[in-house]
């Protein structure tokens, strides 16, 4: 039943993501892309109520897991932030990922075809892991944002302004206050997220993990920091968000 | 009953010709009415824009109503415009009521204020009495027409000039220009109407820095902003979102040193520059630097042109919106 709901969900994220495309190719805006991505969290809401209740616990045990909390936290930030500031256009670029995560967990092998509950559930461990991957929810739409912002920046400094792409593309200031705020956001939650894996108790093994989960916190704090302080030009502040969000990805996919 | 349409408009009358045939909008009702007063003429109207004035008749007799109409306005004239007035009948003049709702026949191709325009003289006359069944089905239809062509064809899309080309890629960094300064290099005349059309679209201040102080001053005050010696210009880079420059100097005046100088001040933020100058002031090299959008008068130019052809192309289209819908529209005066 809760594979049904996923597979639910990533067909929802994958038509949000096509129909927008094909919007904005049209030249149009994509004013139903937020109707599908809410029924995309939906069906991510009733997977991961299904498989919180099989655990007992927050529902992190496995890579599918954390795939989909990842997704939902997306898109539920997307929800929020979105129409919130009248970037229609950010649910064309965040589906596409919302779908990749979605299907990654769909592969065999990632999700536990039948999930065990979690013995002895500590509340730090719980807090450490729905915040983290919460703000990783975050840091994913900034990258989004990024991406949007240097695809407008590119087609303004080149002079390629007849797509409806461009056309469709939310102004360049709005756009990085979205990706500052995003920015603040994901480092916030990370912060609680780093904090309670301090406090909870860990074995030597864990050590890995919480050593990178505190290097990439470090590297938001740079660049959240030598942003305000100093200032940075948008392509810089678009491309750290890109880089960080993926180099953190790749960095838990491996420790 | 048949349908008449008098009128005179930019493509046929000089401006001094349609200012004699000017009808202020608190005076559109009252003229309307007043071509009631003409002999079988059964409903009247009156457009009047600061492009066209139109005479809209239902009448028994077009002929015999044209003629009186031709003599009211020579009177109220003083001299015969007949030579500038064009006259169409029937199908033709609704065609025409169509074209000039959805904006084929305004000076800017596909501009939007005509169908404003047109509503109201409409609602006046109504309002007034002046319209009954074959004009109002008329102008309803006309309405719809309208309405159609711009949902439905991309006529109004993209600026056809260069200060609104400018606005448009200001307002697509900026957003809302309400919290956008601007300064202007040269108190030229380009500068001057591309920065009304900036302020027009809400842009927070105006300062004017020119070689002639007085020129900047003057500029300024027009504009309700502020005016800065020449060799000031520098420091209040640090501050602006937008720069206009069309100075008439033979070499670059804003070089990529000059915002080096300032982006630390500026802490990188965005900065728009337009350079409408020939020959250049802007060194294309500040387009380089990352947080610099640079445009130069041949760029907007070109997009506009883009923008007119694109409009241009449109035209067959709206055309068959335009006979679809009359096909449909059963008047005893077509």
């Amino acid at each position: 039943m809760d594979r049904w709901t996923l597979v639910a969900a990533t067909v929802l994220s994958l038509i949000a993501g096509a129909w927008g495309m094909w919007s904005v190719h049209r030249g149009h805006r994509s004013r139903w892309t937020v109707v599908w991505m809410a029924g995309t969290l939906l069906c991510q809401f009733a997977f991961l109520g299904l498989r919180g209740e099989a655990r007992g616990a927050c529902p992190l045990a496995d890579r599918g897991e954390v795939l989909v909390f990842l997704a939902w936290s997306l898109t539920l930030f997307y929800l929020l932030v979105g129409p919130a500031y009248r970037i229609s256009l950010l649910g064309v670029f965040s589906a596409p990922v919302v779908f990749c995560f979605q299907a990654a967990a769909l592969l065999p092998g990632m999700l536990d075809s039948s999930p065990e509950k979690i013995a002895g559930v500590n509340p730090w461990h719980e807090t450490h892991s729905a915040t983290s991957v919460l703000a990783y929810g975050a840091l994913a739409l900034a990258a989004v944002a990024g991406v949007m912002f240097l695809v407008l920046d590119h087609q303004l400094k080149e002079h390629h302004l007849k797509s409806g792409l461009f056309r469709n593309l939310p102004p360049v200031r709005e756009l990085l206050v979205s990706l500052t705020r995003l920015l603040r956001l994901g480092g916030f939650l990370l912060t609680i997220g780093i904090v309670a894996g301090f406090l909870m108790p860990h074995d030597k093994s864990a050590l890995p993990h919480l050593v990178a989960a505190l290097a990439v916190w470090l590297a938001y704090l740079v660049v959240l920091g030598v942003h305000g302080i100093r200032g940075m030009t948008g392509r810089r502040l678009a491309c750290s968000a890109l880089a960080l969000f993926v180099f953190s990805l790749l960095v838990f996919a491996f420790i | 009953m048949e349908l008449l349409c008098l009128g005179l408009n930019h493509k046929t009358a000089p401006v001094e010709v349609r200012e004699r045939f000017a009808v202020g909008t608190s005076r559109l009702g009252e003229a309307s009415l007043a071509l009631l007063d003409l002999h079988g003429v059964a409903e009247g109207l009156v457009i009047s824009t600061c492009n066209r004035t139109e005479y809209y008749l239902a009448a028994e007799d077009s002929s015999h109503a044209v003629r009186e109409l031709e003599n009211l306005l020579a009177k109220l004239a003083g001299s015969d415009a007949s030579p500038h007035f064009y006259r169409m009948e029937r199908a033709e003049a609704a065609r025409h009521l169509c074209r000039v709702v959805s904006g084929l026949d305004s000076m800017m191709l596909g501009e939007t204020e005509i169908f404003g325009q047109v509503k109201q003289a409409y609602q006046l006359a109504l309002d007034a009495g002046a319209t009954r069944g074959v004009l109002n089905r008329l102008f309803q239809r006309a309405f719809t027409v309208g309405k159609k062509v711009r949902t439905n064809t991309s006529i109004q899309e993209g600026s056809t000039s260069v200060g609104n080309v400018a606005v448009d890629l200001a307002e697509k960094i900026f957003g809302h220009l309400k919290n956008s300064e601007v300064m202007i290099l040269g108190a030229g005349e380009m500068s001057r109407i591309t920065a009304q059309s900036l302020v027009s679209r809400g842009a927070r201040s105006i300062i004017v820095s020119n070689r002639t102080y007085d020129r900047a001053v003057e500029l300024a005050n027009e504009m309700g902003g502020s005016a800065v010696r020449f060799d000031a210009w520098e420091e209040i880079l640090a501050r602006v979102d937008v720069v206009i420059s069309s100075t008439g100097s033979p070499h670059a005046v804003v070089r990529p040193e000059h915002v080096e100088r300032v982006r630390r001040a500026r802490k990188f933020r965005p900065l728009f520059l337009i350079d409408i100058a020939v020959p250049r002031d802007i060194d294309p090299a500040v387009g380089e630097i990352e947080e610099v959008y640079l445009y130069d008068i041949d760029t907007l130019e070109q997009l506009a042109v883009e923008a007119r052809q694109r409009r241009e192309r449109q035209i067959v289209e709206c055309e068959n919106i335009i006979e679809a819908e009359l096909a449909k529209l059963d008047l005893p005066g077509l």
